[in-house]
């Protein structure tokens, strides 16, 4: 790992941790939410700081350079973590759907009951 | 409280909706109607609101499935044998809902309002996407639905439970295949459709191509590897 990647990489991961801690600060983001973040800012922060730990894993798994194999653990946790949004807005999805519903209808069913009082 | 409910999902339609609602009112007594304004933009509540007709409305857009779905549940709910997804635009004509009933009442969970039991589907780029889809789901579910796009259905109780508690239940034709994997009895019966009377159809080409897309992916994929259910 080159020098300048890995200022590069300790800025933009000390600047993630930053702005995530600043929107939990300004009560915009949730603390479950955000721990993902954190916890990926302050992994690839100590892989830059102790660029060793990428370099022996990457002998070990028999990787070519250090950096591809970050590339390649990086898009594994993206995707992961992905996958893991769409099955949250899916189950969002479902639960606005379920309410809204439920709401109309017992509206509805509330306006037929109040008729059928008002005319006996 | 009469056996069958009509019900009628509406998004964004003032034009057409009093003519269809009236007409049901007037000449089709013998059923009950429910319209499920989906959040329109246009005066459609107001319509329904100053008719006095009976409607459930959604304060926000949630499309087509949740209006059915809605409707399932509520007739579920207020007990009643049968259920028919009846078009907005003027589509679906009412002189078909008597012998769909007399089907149903022989046994079967779902009847479809079909164009094509006793007239052939003509060779046209429209009728490709229905070809398909039939042709995908005799592969799966082993018989022939000839319309399987028809938005004209009727349901039984059974099935109104299945819409309500689970998700993944959409007015499709691939619901139409699960419920058949599943033991379900899909049965067709003759009728005619009509060109929308007001407005603009929701169909582009690109949205046709996307919907065949996921439909046969769904029918012939996804489905199989669904829970069963009873």
């Amino acid at each position: 790992m080159s020098l300048v990647l890995r200022i590069f990489l300790i800025v933009v991961s000390f600047i993630s941790i930053i702005y995530v801690i600043r929107r939990i600060r300004k009560a915009k983001l949730r603390i479950d939410y955000s721990l993902f973040w954190i916890i990926v800012s302050v992994l690839i922060m100590l892989l830059a700081i102790f660029p060793g730990i990428a370099i022996k894993l990457a002998t070990m798994m028999g990787v070519m350079s250090a950096v591809n194999l970050i590339y390649l653990v990086m898009i594994f946790i993206l995707l992961l973590h992905n996958f893991s949004m769409t099955m949250k807005i899916s189950s969002l999805d479902s639960k606005i759907n379920n309410l809204t519903e439920e709401i109309a209808i017992r509206e509805k069913m509330n306006t037929e009951k109040k008729e059928e009082e008002y005319d006996s | 409280m009469k056996e069958v409910l009509i019900l009628i999902p509406a998004y964004n339609e003032e034009a057409n909706i009093k003519k269809v609602v009236e007409k049901l009112i007037n000449d089709y007594s013998e059923y009950d109607y429910m319209i499920v304004n989906d959040g329109s933009a246009d005066s459609t509540l107001k319509i329904c609101r100053d008719n006095g007709y009976n409607v459930i409305d959604f304060p926000i857009n949630l499309g087509l499935e949740c209006g059915v779905v809605a409707g399932m549940k509520y007739a579920y709910r207020r007990g009643y044998k049968y259920i028919i997804q009846f078009d907005a635009d003027g589509q679906h004509l009412p002189e078909y809902i008597a012998p769909m009933y007399e089907k149903i009442e022989e046994g079967y969970d779902v009847v479809i309002g079909s164009r094509f039991v006793t007239k052939k589907k003509p060779f046209s780029a429209r009728m490709i996407g229905s070809r398909l889809i039939s042709g995908a789901i005799k592969l799966t579910a082993g018989k022939r639905i000839k319309d399987p796009t028809s938005g004209m259905r009727m349901y039984n109780r059974r099935c109104m439970e299945a819409f309500s508690k689970e998700i993944n239940y959409g007015p499709e034709p691939d619901t139409i295949s699960y419920l058949m994997k599943n033991g379900y009895k899909v049965e067709e019966v003759q009728a005619e459709m009509q060109e929308r009377m007001a407005g603009s159809s929701y169909l582009t080409l690109t949205r046709s191509i996307a919907y065949m897309t996921k439909m046969l992916i769904s029918i012939l994929i996804i489905q199989n590897f669904r829970k069963k259910t009873n």
